[in-house]
């Protein structure tokens, strides 16, 4: 009797609650779907002898029985395309890049706050572990303000298709009527989950509840999750269609609908592109916050919250090259004209800005990881080699962003003696690329090695053999890459394609391996001095914001990139859009709307922090960073 | 460990020298040259050397008790970086990609002297020297600035804003994205799904690993794989299609193309931009057969609203060659460079 106490009552109350919600959607769902599929067949009994009407799937092959209305073909005029006196394109590409970015985060936090509960929950120390559940209630509490603004943009997107884009948003409705409908549910269910969570936080932090209350975390990103691959169903439909026939016309298999050529790389790229992103603006919201403090205290506590956003989001970044690169091979597969469009045609262009960015990001983090040594004793033996590193990654980073297609002028042209240089031609292209990247990316986790060995020395007794192990691992890794870029222009192109997997493998080796083999080494080393949180550079604050900003804006640009592929269809093939803005906007504008719509999502979250800020402060965890031995060691915090 | 480091000034010595007489046209850029095929990689490795070449320098310079200023290394390689993009590799590199390549290494150079704090104040102290002017000398350093940075910026101003009669920049696609098909003589051809009918095995079956396999060795036809001499007569299938290819290429093609396939053929330089380079990993090695396919049939004049400028002189091919003709040529352009097309198998 003693553990059914009334705090554990109401856990499993909220618990049953949030089951109840999951699964409301799911029971809600099931009439719809089942009167989209008896439908017909009551139609075909009615009509036994009338000739029923298939069709094939354009993209399965299979053969269905067509149960939808063919996609219409609209006519530039107030009937299908209503206007106000401007671009009706540019304004839903506003609500709907507003919606993205506090879609990502909210979906992105909760997945943050999983972690960091979780790291509070097993950890020893008991300072640290009051300091993460501090943390991820902060993270959380940030996340519900934005969590409202998420779904008041939402409403505000559907409104702007159905008022601006009314034949083209019916005809999507009715082919994911039953998945739209489970969408809304679940977002119900979501916001239950998370309403619950969040109110729950201090009844259920301790003991059995609060493991109750991190499961919960569990359910909440189970829950978003699905959200968001609902959500990606539609995107890959009008990219890749599938389950229609070529009028465009439901032939009644919803998964067909959903399970597009694109849907499962899509889903993969915005799970780690959100998490990369809420790291970001969360460590640029510490940045801020440290550069504004006023005492050490803060200043501590805000390098620890930033270094540790940092962290997660770079964790998630380091694969994302990687799920893009899946992503663009299968646009490729999909549809050749798709995948020169935009690697090598009208938007390779932007490809190269894209290519500019994920550097940017690569860079900053490891500047922030160099400067992050300054705060520790014994960091010092490895600042004259990071000249070597810059080395690297500058090499690395220049043939990553060298164009295939480039800008001259045509004195400069007939000057070089056709459209192809000799030398930067050779960078311009995907094996040279892959491995520009895969060497930005090894570097980066070379720093971080230095970084989480930076104020120790390792005491076990093979040290120095583990060291030179290490070294050989590194430079093995970084001639194999190299090599495979090289060998890749000797090769036909679908080996070559294959080439990455090897090329990652290594790159991935190098994390993984390395980092074990360095925990290992580094357990109870001898320790230089601590990590004197809140002693770290200006600069470094400036290069978390840079991340978050480079972040934000690659999220616009790629986001743009995957819409406007289309060229001048609404669905690919299916719908052609007869709007007087069927064409592709120029560099220039795409370029200012993004950074736009940056501007404004980090005015708006500006916004949404300072509303965070007004809300009452809990009670002060007793163990304060910078006092000397409550703040978290290297071994703990790395 | 010094005789490493003397070694590598000695590197970075004579590279220096070099470079000053590329940039004073003492020595002509191609001097060493830059191998074909290596290029790229010569490039990096060269930059490699050089870099390990100022380490050797500046420990040398440091052991004779003049070290250089962190303020003079970093400015000082990154002008060394900008130079050797501009004097040292030809044919010369567009100003935009210098541009870009300038930009990064700025960066670079950034973020090595402010690396640590150490490093960083050592760089910034020169500036903030001449900024609180406490000696004479740098009093006379910051008037002069003060004079000279309004007329820097006023001369690019003067410079971006003056009329030019220079032709525009143009934004040229390349390879601007195909049709999904294309009508030639009379067929539709889906550019995803088609194949060459002659990349054949001698039982004539389509077989794109027996024709990769015969592929010439070594680009520009130079080294042909043993016993798959397309102008052997008693060759069969794909070889004997080749051979065919080849006499197409050299009655029409070669003209522009050249007899290399390297862009450079009589005709070319009337033309601006020369003709495609097939030799280039960046063209054919790219692509997909049926896009050299409709770009062949349609030319020039076929290229899409996304060609911009539309930069291309080559004519229709199907108003010239039949079917056969344009897949047999194009057959003979992948086997003379030894590339192979690009296939998502």
């Amino acid at each position: 009797m003693g553990l059914v106490t009334r705090k554990s009552l109401f856990a499993i109350m909220g618990l049953c609650a949030m089951v109840g919600l999951l699964l409301l959607p799911i029971v809600m769902a099931l009439p719809s779907l089942a009167i989209g599929e008896e439908a017909p067949a009551a139609n075909a009994e009615k009509k036994e002898g009338d000739k029923v009407e298939k069709g094939r799937d354009v993209y399965y092959k299979t053969e269905g029985i067509v149960m939808g209305a063919p996609a219409p073909k609209t006519v530039d005029g107030p009937r299908d395309y209503p206007r106000y006196n401007f671009e009706s394109r540019v304004l839903l590409w506003f609500a709907n890049q507003q919606h993205l970015y506090y879609g990502s985060f909210v979906l992105a936090v909760p997945i943050f706050c999983m972690i960091i509960e979780f790291m509070g929950v097993v950890t020893k120390d008991k300072a640290l572990a009051k300091r993460y559940d501090q943390l991820a209630y902060d993270f959380i509490k940030i996340s519900l303000t934005a969590y409202s603004l998420t779904a008041v943009l939402g409403g505000i997107l559907i409104f702007t298709f159905l008022t601006l884009y009314p034949a083209f948003f019916g005809y999507l409705s009715g082919i994911f009527r039953p998945v739209m409908h489970i969408y809304a549910l679940m977002f119900v269910a979501e916001s239950g989950t998370l309403y619950i969570y969040y109110y729950g936080w201090d009844k259920m932090k301790e003991g059995f509840l609060k493991w109750i209350h991190l499961s919960m975390s569990v359910v909440l990103n189970i829950i978003g999750t699905l959200l968001m691959f609902l959500a990606n169903s539609w995107i890959g439909f009008m990219m890749s269609p599938a389950g229609v026939d070529e009028q465009g016309r439901f032939l009644g298999n919803i998964w067909h609908v959903i399970h597009t050529a694109l849907w499962n790389p899509l889903n993969l790229h915005r799970i780690l592109g959100n998490m990369a992103f809420g790291g970001g603006v969360v460590a640029a919201y510490a940045a801020y916050k440290f550069l504004a403090s006023k005492t050490d205290e803060d200043r501590a506590h805000y390098d620890w919250m930033g270094y540790i956003a940092m962290a997660l989001g770079v964790a998630f970044l380091i694969p994302l090259p990687f799920a893009g690169y899946w992503l663009m091979r299968e646009v490729y597969a999909y549809r050749q004209q798709m995948g020169i469009t935009l690697m090598g045609g009208l938007l390779a262009w932007l490809f190269i800005i894209q290519a500019t960015m994920i550097g940017i990001l690569f860079l900053s983090t490891n500047y922030y990881l160099w400067q992050a040594m300054g705060r520790m004793r014994g960091a010092e033996k490895y600042q004259r080699y990071i000249k070597y590193l810059v080395f690297l990654l500058a090499c690395g980073y220049m043939v990553f962003i060298t164009p295939h297609t480039m800008v001259m002028t045509p004195a400069e042209l007939k000057a070089m003696g056709g459209q192809q240089h000799p030398v930067l031609g050779n960078y311009g292209v995907m094996s040279a690329k892959n491995g520009g990247i895969n060497v930005i990316i090894t570097t980066t986790v070379l720093s971080f090695v230095w970084y989480m060995r930076g104020n120790k020395v390792s005491t076990v007794s093979w040290a120095k053999f583990g060291n030179i192990f290490m070294g050989v691992f590194f430079a093995c890794a970084y001639f194999n890459i190299i090599g495979l870029a090289v060998y890749g222009y000797y090769i036909p192109a679908n080996v070559r394609v294959g080439l990455s997997v090897p090329q990652v493998a290594t790159t991935l080796s190098c994390l993984f391996f390395m980092f074990a083999l360095n925990g290992v080494m580094m357990k109870g080393a001898k320790q230089m001095g601590p990590i004197e949180w809140g002693k770290i550079s200006a600069r470094s604050q400036y290069a978390l914001i840079m991340l978050a900003t480079a972040f934000t804006w690659m999220m616009g640009l790629m986001g743009y990139i995957r819409s406007s592929v289309r060229l001048f269809w609404h669905v690919n093939e299916i719908m052609r859009d007869n709007s007087p803005w069927a064409y592709t906007h120029t560099v220039g504008f795409a370029a200012n709307m993004i950074s736009f719509n940056v501007l404004f999502f980090w005015v708006s979250i500006l916004f949404v922090f300072w509303l965070g800020s007004l809300a009452a402060k809990k009670a002060p965890v007793e163990a304060k960073a910078g006092v000397p031995g409550a703040v978290p060691q290297p071994a703990a915090s790395h | 460990m010094k005789a490493l480091m003397s070694l590598g000034a000695l590197v970075g010595a004579m590279g220096l020298l070099l470079l000053a007489g590329m940039i004073f046209d003492v020595v002509p850029s191609n001097t060493v040259r830059l191998v074909e095929g290596y290029m790229p990689m010569q490039m990096l490795i060269e930059v490699a050397c050089y870099v390990a070449g100022f380490t050797g320098l500046s420990f040398m310079l440091s052991a004779m008790g003049m070290p250089m200023p962190r303020f003079w290394q970093g400015i000082g390689f990154w002008l060394f970086f900008m130079l050797y993009l501009k004097f040292r590799v030809y044919p010369p590199i567009p100003f935009s990609v210098r541009a870009m390549y300038g930009t990064v290494s700025m960066v670079a150079v950034f973020m090595w002297i402010s690396a640590s704090e150490e490093d960083w104040k050592k760089f910034k102290q020169p500036i903030m020297n001449v900024l609180d002017a406490q000696t004479g000398m740098n009093k006379m350093m910051r008037y002069l600035y003060l004079v000279l940075i309004p007329i820097l910026v006023g001369g690019f101003s003067y410079n971006a804003m003056v009329p030019k009669s220079e032709e525009p920049v143009e934004l040229r696609t390349v390879h601007p994205a195909p049709p999904a098909s294309t009508k030639v003589h009379g067929k539709t051809y889906v550019l995803q799904t088609s194949q060459s009918p002659y990349r054949v095995n001698p039982e004539g079956k389509y077989d794109q690993e027996y024709s990769n396999a015969n592929i010439v060795e070594q680009g520009m036809g130079r080294l042909m794989k043993p016993n798959a001499n397309p102008w052997d007569d008693k060759n069969q299938g794909y070889l004997k299609y080749v051979r065919e290819g080849g006499e197409i290429f050299f009655q029409n093609c070669h003209f522009c193309h050249g007899d290399n396939l390297n862009g450079r053929g009589l005709h070319a330089f009337a033309f601006n931009p020369i003709p495609a380079n097939f030799t280039d990993p960046g063209t054919i090695a790219q692509l997909q057969e049926t896009f050299i396919f409709w770009r062949v049939s349609k030319g020039g004049i076929g290229l899409p609203n996304e060609g911009f400028p539309w930069a291309s002189v080559m004519p229709p091919w199907e108003q010239h060659l039949t079917v056969d003709e344009i897949w047999k040529v194009i057959l003979f352009e992948y086997w003379h460079t030894g590339y192979y097309p690009r296939t998502w198998d």
